[in-house]
C-alpha cells in the first residue's frame, strides 16, 4: 500500500490489477495497526468505506467508471461536513459543525470515485500550527516521534505520509495545509482564494480560508485539484474562472521559467539546514532551466498583521457562542486567540480588509511583473519537539505559534496559490521543505515547477520507518 | 476574559499597524477590491 500513489492505484484499479475493496482494506488495516500511535484519524469509517468500495467495484465490473479517482481511498480533515459522519472540528464536541449540504470538495471527490476512509485529526478549531490536540490526542509525526506534525491539518499530513490514505483534504487559513505538508514531507497546495469552494467546511476566517489537496506526489495533488476546483454556487466567493488542465503541464519542464527568491523577510532567522535545503532546491530549478533572480518583495510583515486582525475578528465572530457558553471546553491557547478577536475594534477590522486589497494588488504587480514564480521556505526550522513548543505560558506559546507560521501566512492574505513540497531531510532525519508561489489562479505553474523539481530530486520516494 | 500582558501588547501593536498603514487609503479602497485584484492580476494568458 505504501508504494501506491493516487495515479498509480487509479491506473491499477482500471486495469483490474487491484480492486477498490482490496485498496480500501489495506488502508484500513494499516490505519488500525498504526493509528493508535499516530493519531491521524478522529473518525475511521471502516464500514462506510468498504460499502463504498464494494459499490465502486460493482460499477467497474459493469463497465461504469465514475472518474479519475475510482476506488481510491482518501480521508478528510474533520471540518468537512459529510452526511452520516460527525464533524468535531477538533473540539470536544463530536458534532460541533453541521451544514445543510455535504462539503462541496468532498462531494466532487466522491463523484470522481474516491472512497471516504474517515475524518482526520486537526488542531482544535483549526487554530494552531503545531498539530497538538488535547481532545483527540496529539497527531504524531511519522518522521520523528515527539516532533510536531504541523497544523492545523495535522491528521491530513500524517495520514498521507504514513500511507494510511492516498490523499487528503486540508484547510489553510494561515498555513494549515503547507505547515503539515512541510513537517511530514508530502506535497500540499493552498490554491488561489476562490479556486476551491469552501461550502460545507467549518469557517475559521472566511476571508483567509482555503481548501486544498495534500498527497505524496505533485501529480496526485494536481489530480485532486482538477476534481475539486471550480465555481460552486454554494460559495459566493468561488471564482467563475475556468479550471485549467493541471495534469497537462506537469511534464512540460521549466526551461525559461522565471523564478524569484526574496532577499528580504523569508530567509531572516531561518535555520541553517532549512536555508541550505531551499537554496539547493533553487539550484536544482536552475539546472532544470529556470532563470533564478533575487528580488526585494513588499514587506510581508504588514500583511501578516493585517491577516491576524482579520482572522482574529472573524474567528471570534464565528465561534462566539462556544467561547461564551462553554469556554472551559476550549484549550487555553485556542481560547486566548479567539478572545483576542473580541477586543479588536470594528474600525481596525475594516481598515485591515481595505488594506489587504491594496497590499495584494501591490504585491502581485511588484513581484510578478517580471517573474513567473516566487520560491520561499515554508517553516523556519525542521519540525520542533511538540512538548517544547507547547510548554509554558499561553503568551509564550502564542508567540511561538506566530513565528512558526510567519512564512506561510502572508500568502493567505494575498490569496495567491502556494505549493509546499519536500526538499530534503535534516541531519536528525526531519523533513525540509519549500513553497512555490505564483500569480492568482496560476496553480498550473506551481504544479509544473513542483513536478519538474520532484522528478529531479526524488524526495517523494522516501518513506518514514514505521512497523 | 481578562487580558494578559501578551494580549495587551498584541492588541496595541496591531492597532498601531492599522493607524500607520491605513492612514492614506483612498476613499475608493474597499474590501471587495481584494477579489477584483485576484481576478484582474491573474495570468493574462489564462493559465488558470
Amino acid at each position: 500500500m505504501t508504494d501506491w500513489t493516487i495515479a498509480s492505484l487509479s491506473a491499477a484499479i482500471r486495469e483490474g490489477k487491484v480492486s477498490a475493496v482490496e485498496a480500501t482494506t489495506q488502508c484500513l488495516e494499516r490505519a488500525r495497526r498504526l493509528d493508535g500511535r499516530l493519531r491521524a484519524f478522529i473518525t475511521l469509517d471502516a464500514e462506510g468505506a468498504l460499502s463504498e468500495a464494494r459499490a465502486l467495484d460493482a460499477e467497474a465490473a459493469a463497465g461504469r467508471w465514475r472518474g479519475p479517482l475510482h476506488g481510491v481511498p482518501l480521508a478528510y480533515k474533520d471540518l468537512c461536513h459529510i452526511r452520516g459522519l460527525p464533524t468535531s472540528c477538533g473540539t470536544k464536541t463530536a458534532e460541533y459543525f453541521s451544514s445543510e449540504r455535504d462539503c462541496t470538495a468532498v462531494r466532487r471527490l466522491r463523484r470522481a470515485g474516491a472512497v471516504t476512509l474517515g475524518k482526520l485529526n486537526m488542531t482544535e478549531l483549526a487554530l494552531g500550527p503545531f498539530g497538538d490536540n488535547a481532545h483527540h490526542g496529539h497527531a504524531q509525526n511519522p518522521w520523528g516521534p515527539g516532533h510536531a506534525t504541523g497544523g492545523s491539518s495535522s491528521g491530513s499530513g500524517v495520514a498521507v505520509a504514513a500511507g494510511l490514505a492516498l490523499g487528503a483534504l486540508g484547510s489553510d487559513t494561515g498555513g494549515s495545509i503547507r505547515l503539515p505538508a512541510a513537517c511530514c514531507a508530502i506535497a500540499g497546495l493552498k490554491p488561489t482564494y476562490g479556486r476551491v469552494s469552501r461550502a460545507g467546511v467549518m469557517p475559521l476566517s472566511w476571508s483567509n480560508d482555503h481548501i486544498g489537496p495534500m498527497a505524496r506526489t505533485v501529480r496526485d495533488v494536481a489530480l485532486m485539484l482538477g476534481v475539486i476546483a471550480g465555481r460552486d454556487p454554494l460559495d459566493a466567493t468561488s471564482s467563475h474562472r475556468p479550471v485549467a488542465e493541471y495534469m497537462a503541464g506537469l511534464d512540460q519542464g521549466i526551461a525559461g521559467l522565471r523564478v524569484a527568491v526574496p532577499e528580504n523577510f523569508f530567509f531572516q532567522g531561518l535555520d541553517a539546514e532549512m536555508e541550505g535545503a531551499v537554496r539547493r532546491a533553487l539550484r536544482v530549478l536552475e539546472e532544470l532551466g529556470a532563470r533564478v533572480v533575487e528580488i526585494r518583495v513588499p514587506d510581508p510583515e504588514i500583511m501578516n498583521d493585517v491577516c491576524n486582525i482579520i482572522a482574529r475578528c472573524e474567528s471570534a465572530a464565528v465561534h462566539a457562542r462556544l467561547v461564551r457558553e462553554r469556554p472551559e471546553e476550549i484549550q487555553p491557547v485556542v481560547r486566548a486567540r479567539l478572545e483576542l478577536g473580541f477586543r479588536i475594534s470594528a474600525h481596525d477590522y475594516l481598515q485591515a480588509l481595505r488594506l489587504r486589497s491594496r497590499l495584494t494588488r501591490t504585491f502581485i504587480r511588484e513581484v510578478f511583473a517580471d517573474v513567473d514564480a516566487l520560491v520561499a521556505p515554508v517553516i523556519p526550522e525542521p519540525a520542533p519537539l511538540l512538548a517544547h513548543v507547547t510548554a509554558g505560558a499561553v503568551d509564550e506559546i502564542a508567540e511561538r505559534q506566530g513565528r512558526f507560521s510567519r512564512l506561510t501566512r502572508p500568502f493567505n492574505g494575498l490569496g495567491l496559490p502556494a505549493f509546499a513540497l519536500p526538499c530534503g531531510f535534516s541531519r536528525a532525519g526531519l523533513p525540509l521543505a519549500f513553497q512555490v508561489v505564483a500569480r492568482p489562479f496560476d496553480e498550473a505553474t506551481v504544479l509544473r515547477a513542483g513536478s519538474a523539481y520532484e522528478r529531479a530530486a526524488g524526495w517523494h520516494e522516501r518513506r518514514p520507518e514505521l512497523p | 476574559m481578562a487580558e494578559s500582558k501578551g494580549q495587551q501588547a498584541t492588541l496595541a501593536r496591531l492597532a498601531s499597524v492599522i493607524e500607520r498603514a491605513a492612514g492614506d487609503l483612498s476613499l475608493a479602497e474597499e474590501p471587495a477590491r481584494f477579489i477584483a485584484a485576484l481576478e484582474d492580476e491573474a495570468d493574462p494568458e489564462g493559465a488558470g
